[in-house]
């Protein structure tokens, strides 16, 4: 029983079979993974090839009216993509490289839009820039037409950047110095380094942020909604042909055409791009990077940084102004109306409900995501990379695809034809108003597989840089591995878990995709009540409740650094003594 | 950790307890006008009968392909508003209950379904809801035919609603339909309409014909009916194609002397906004309940609280001097029953035909 070498010990820690609570584990992850996440994509892929959808495929991939709408959501991806990155890297560069004041403002700038309700943003560049903007038309005295390409271009570029930013900025932290040194040593200038040394090196995550835009600016469904005019891209065409016309199979044909180049992106970033990263070889960085400081790079860059900003902070400075005028760009007298609408009026259940929900979730998604994270880093069981990709799956899925997969697998009981006992229920309806808890649950479920992923990933990343010997000598002191994971890997990952925590809530409350097929009569949910009321150009409510969404977000994230402790609070209570 | 466990604890505890939240001696109505005529209805029935009432809004064309795609086990118990083409293709679909409401009597024929599987709540008519600043900007009058939309002036600064989700939308699209079949009957008898009273399959053709040359003015298809009467108001496009009495309500709150409401002089379709009891709903006796009351003078009454200015269908109900009368408009002949059963149809072809369609 004791055995003291340690390869046996590790390999015993590591198997899976041995602890009954971990295989309970294991099964369960197995279970929700399969039912909420495989299950409704492959009932949508069984759709799509079913005799109903194949000639769909056929019609929709020859007749140029579709093949416009495929080229459209592939221009707009890459677009974004490309300005999205282009900004973050600006950023980035600005942040690491460069020597100048007002460094801490920008770096709180970049990360306002990761609390942005959908449509807030393209709603407030309509009342801007749109054709009776006040600063296209109120300044320059032109009726712009911000509808299409470049609105949307502009809009999600905003919206997206940050991802590219955070990505980009920890890389150029990363890198190592020692190489500008030896360049500069081996006489190059510093654009001749930028060029042949850290851009190459940034390369993987230029390339990597690139792919992400493009995989969140192709699934978006908000903005084309309200900004696309004419422009029209497969998500805005998954919605209209489920909400107007109930044609599930057709918006399953569709699906399946956007799954093709959003999947192929997010794998060639997962499996290619992000294994080549060249930064993690040198390891820690062995000094502070050196710093951009010739005049005619720095205050260019400065300046066209602090415009960005400047035009972020208007754009929710139009958000919260706007909800507390009459009609935002029209009449600007002062009222409280639209917050009575929110707080007291209609708005009020969305509210609850939204929030409600997103509470129930955030824990749970949480909680999932570090358990599959335990599981897959530290334990070896057959089809571990299997459950790593389905639970990113979660999130590679454009939010309309999941939408449509759970309204074609649970708007019905899910039944078995046995032999011998007949038909059994698996599975009770779960989505529409006669699901169950009022299709409560099914909302609770996508809530909690949209944000499992990025839990699942920074509980990777964080379990990867802890040393197993700390596990280890937990074991060997006698605990099991449910105390193990307990007392020694939670509180060790508990800012990652945190970080998974405050994804979680904050997508929850801001989602529109994913839900927006599956709210009913019982459960109403903010984002498809903001849709609502921007869909009828009432902005002034809409902003209303931007501002509210905002301001819950923002609480929830205090109390849970409050509840679930401190950035810093795992290392202090490890440096204390467990 | 033990703080993880109380959050859980209490999440459980939560998802245990939604349930109570949805009992018995509830209503829930489908209702497609604007949201807040329907909250001041829901609000008024629930004072009036102790009823919880919730609603969801949804569009016409939204409603019937919900209730369609929830027809085994519906969500809904009754359906309110919206122009009664959907509530006859619903009726053709069998989504519908018959229930002949005592209060039903008092509603002229020509508002009413024979079969009483619907009742007319309001009736109005389609305009032009146009922005003055833009259009004189634009060197444009107010539209006064439906053929003064296509002027190239207008490119990019027409709008209207997608007909697969908005009554609206899909009543302007018969009311040119009806126009051009009366114009081929003008021309030529019998090439306008059939022996039973509909029109011919080329009045169609002839109306998708207008609706593709419209198609380069239209800014954006709004999935709502309304939606477009605000684009006009915030400046976004010159002319809304909506009903009228939704441009009065945007001219009641806050878009006084910056909209206006004109009217083809060829004529201007309709609706009848229609009631229904949604086959098999889960609650039969309160949407009875919501029936009898909603077709009284008192609920007719309750439209211009909020800025809905449709005209009732009781008789005995106020009417706002706000709302615009019938008789001073030229209507169209419009046929509820050919334009319900075309529906699903014409949706259709319109979604792939011309909303799709790239504009030049």
């Amino acid at each position: 029983m004791q055995s003291l070498r340690r390869p046996q010990t590790f390999k015993r820690f590591a198997s899976i079979t041995q602890d009954p609570l971990l295989t309970l584990a294991l099964v369960l992850v197995v279970l929700f993974v399969a039912i909420t996440i495989v299950f409704p994509l492959l009932s949508m892929i069984g759709e799509g090839f079913s005799p109903k959808g194949l000639p769909l495929f056929q019609r929709y991939l020859s007749d140029p009216v579709h093949l416009s709408i495929v080229t459209n959501t592939l221009v707009m991806g890459a677009l974004v993509g490309l300005f999205g990155t282009a900004v973050g890297f600006l950023f980035a560069f600005v942040q690491v490289r460069l020597n100048v004041p007002f460094k801490r403002f920008m770096h709180i700038v970049a990360l306002i839009p990761v609390i942005s309700p959908p449509f807030a943003v393209a709603t407030a560049v309509i009342v801007l820039f749109g054709r009776s903007g006040s600063i296209s038309r109120g300044i320059f005295g032109v009726r712009y037409d911000i509808y299409g390409l470049d609105g949307l271009t502009l809009v999600m570029s905003l919206s997206f950047f940050t991802v590219a930013y955070l990505n980009l900025s920890g890389m150029m932290r990363a890198l190592d110095p020692a190489l500008d040194e030896a360049a500069t040593n081996l006489g190059a200038n510093k654009w001749r380094i930028f060029r042949t040394v850290t851009l190459p090196m940034l390369l993987p995550g230029i390339a990597s942020s690139f792919l992400l835009l493009f995989v969140e600016a192709v699934a978006d469904l908000g903005n084309p909604l309200v900004l696309g005019g004419n422009y029209e891209v497969l998500s805005t065409r998954i919605y209209i042909t489920v909400i107007g016309l109930y044609d599930t199979t057709g918006a399953a044909v569709l699906s399946l055409i956007l799954l093709v180049p959003s999947l192929t992106v997010f794998i060639v970033q997962r499996y290619w791009i992000s294994r080549t990263s060249v930064v993690s070889v040198t390891g820690k960085p062995s000094g502070t990077p050196q710093m951009m400081n010739h005049p005619l790079v720095r205050w260019p860059l400065f300046g066209l940084t602090i415009a960005i900003c400047l035009l972020i902070l208007l754009i929710y400075g139009t958000i919260i102004h706007g909800a507390f005028i009459r009609v935002p760009g029209v009449r600007y007298d002062f009222t409280l109306e639209h917050f009575d609408f929110v707080l007291n009026g209609i708005g009020a259940q969305a509210m609850q409900d939204t929030t409600l929900l997103s509470i129930l979730a955030t824990p749970l998604a949480g909680l999932i995501g570090m358990v599959i994270a335990y599981l897959v880093v530290r334990k070896t069981f057959a089809g571990r990379s299997l459950l790593d990709f389905s639970t990113m799956l979660g999130i590679a899925v454009p939010g309309t695809v999941i939408g449509i997969g759970y309204v074609l697998s649970f708007n019905h009981p899910t039944t078995l034809t046995l032999p011998v006992l007949g038909e059994v229920t698996l599975l009770p309806q779960l989505t529409g108003g006669r699901g169950l808890l009022g299709g409560a649950l099914a909302i609770i479920v996508v809530f909690i597989i949209r944000s499992v992923p990025a839990a699942l990933r920074s509980g990777t990343a964080a379990l990867s840089q802890i040393d197993p010997a700390i596990e280890e000598a937990s074991i060997s002191l006698g605990a099991d591995n449910a105390r193990t994971f307990r007392r020694i890997t939670l509180p060790l990952i508990r800012p990652a878990f945190l970080a998974g925590l405050i994804y979680a809530f904050a997508r929850s409350m801001t989602t529109i995709s994913a839900v927006v097929f599956l709210t009913t009569p019982q459960t109403k949910i903010m984002t498809q009540q903001i849709l609502n009321e921007v869909e009828h150009g009432r902005y002034g409510n809409a902003f209303a409740y931007c501002v509210v969404l905002i301001v819950i977000v923002m609480v929830a994230i205090s109390i849970m650094y409050v509840t679930v402790g401190s950035t810093t609070g795992a290392e202090r209570r490890l440096e204390g003594g467990l | 950790m033990k703080r993880v466990v109380l959050i859980l604890a209490f999440a459980f505890l939560a998802l245990t307890l939604m349930p109570v939240l949805a009992q018995e001696s509830t209503l829930t109505v489908l209702c497609t006008p604007q949201e807040d005529w329907c909250v001041a209805m829901t609000q008024a029935f629930e004072e009036q009968t102790g009823i919880d009432t919730n609603y969801v809004r949804l569009s016409s064309g939204e409603s019937l392909a919900r209730i369609r795609a929830a027809k085994d086990n519906p969500e809904f118990s009754v359906w309110w508003g919206g122009p009664a083409d959907a509530f006859i293709a619903a009726k053709g679909e069998g989504l519908l209950d018959q229930y002949e409401s005592p209060n039903a009597e008092a509603i002229t024929p020509e508002y009413k379904d024979p079969d009483h599987y619907w009742t007319g709540v309001y009736v109005g008519a389609l305009g032009f809801c146009s922005n003055l600043d833009v259009l004189e900007e634009l060197g444009v009058e107010p539209p006064t035919s439906w053929d003064d939309l296509l002027a190239p002036e207008l490119q990019g600064f027409v709008a209207m609603a997608h007909p697969a989700t908005s009554g609206t939308a899909f009543t302007t699209f018969w009311t040119i339909v009806t126009l051009k079949a009366d114009a081929m009957e003008a021309a030529e008898a019998g090439s306008g309409y059939d022996e039973e009273g509909a029109p011919t399959e080329d009045a169609v053709n002839a109306a998708f014909e207008y609706f593709a040359a419209l198609n380069n003015n239209i800014l954006q298809y709004t999935r709502s009916g309304s939606a477009p009467g605000t684009l006009a108001g915030q400046g976004e496009i010159g002319v809304a194609i909506i009903f009228s009495h939704d441009c009065v309500k945007l001219q009641q709150e806050g878009f006084e002397g910056i909209l206006t409401t004109t009217f083809p002089e060829e004529g201007t379709g309709y609706e009848i906004g229609g009631m229904g009891i949604i086959a098999n709903g889960p609650e039969p006796e309160a949407a009875r309940l919501w029936y009898d009351w909603a077709l009284t003078a008192a609920a007719q009454e309750i439209g211009p609280t909020v800025n809905s200015l449709q005209l009732p269908t009781n008789p005995d109900a106020a009417i706002s001097e706000l709302a615009v009368n019938l008789s001073e408009i030229k209507v169209v002949n419009y046929n509820f029953v050919a334009a319900g059963t075309n529906r699903t149809a014409i949706v259709e072809r319109f979604d792939a035909e011309i909303a799709s369609a790239p504009t030049e």
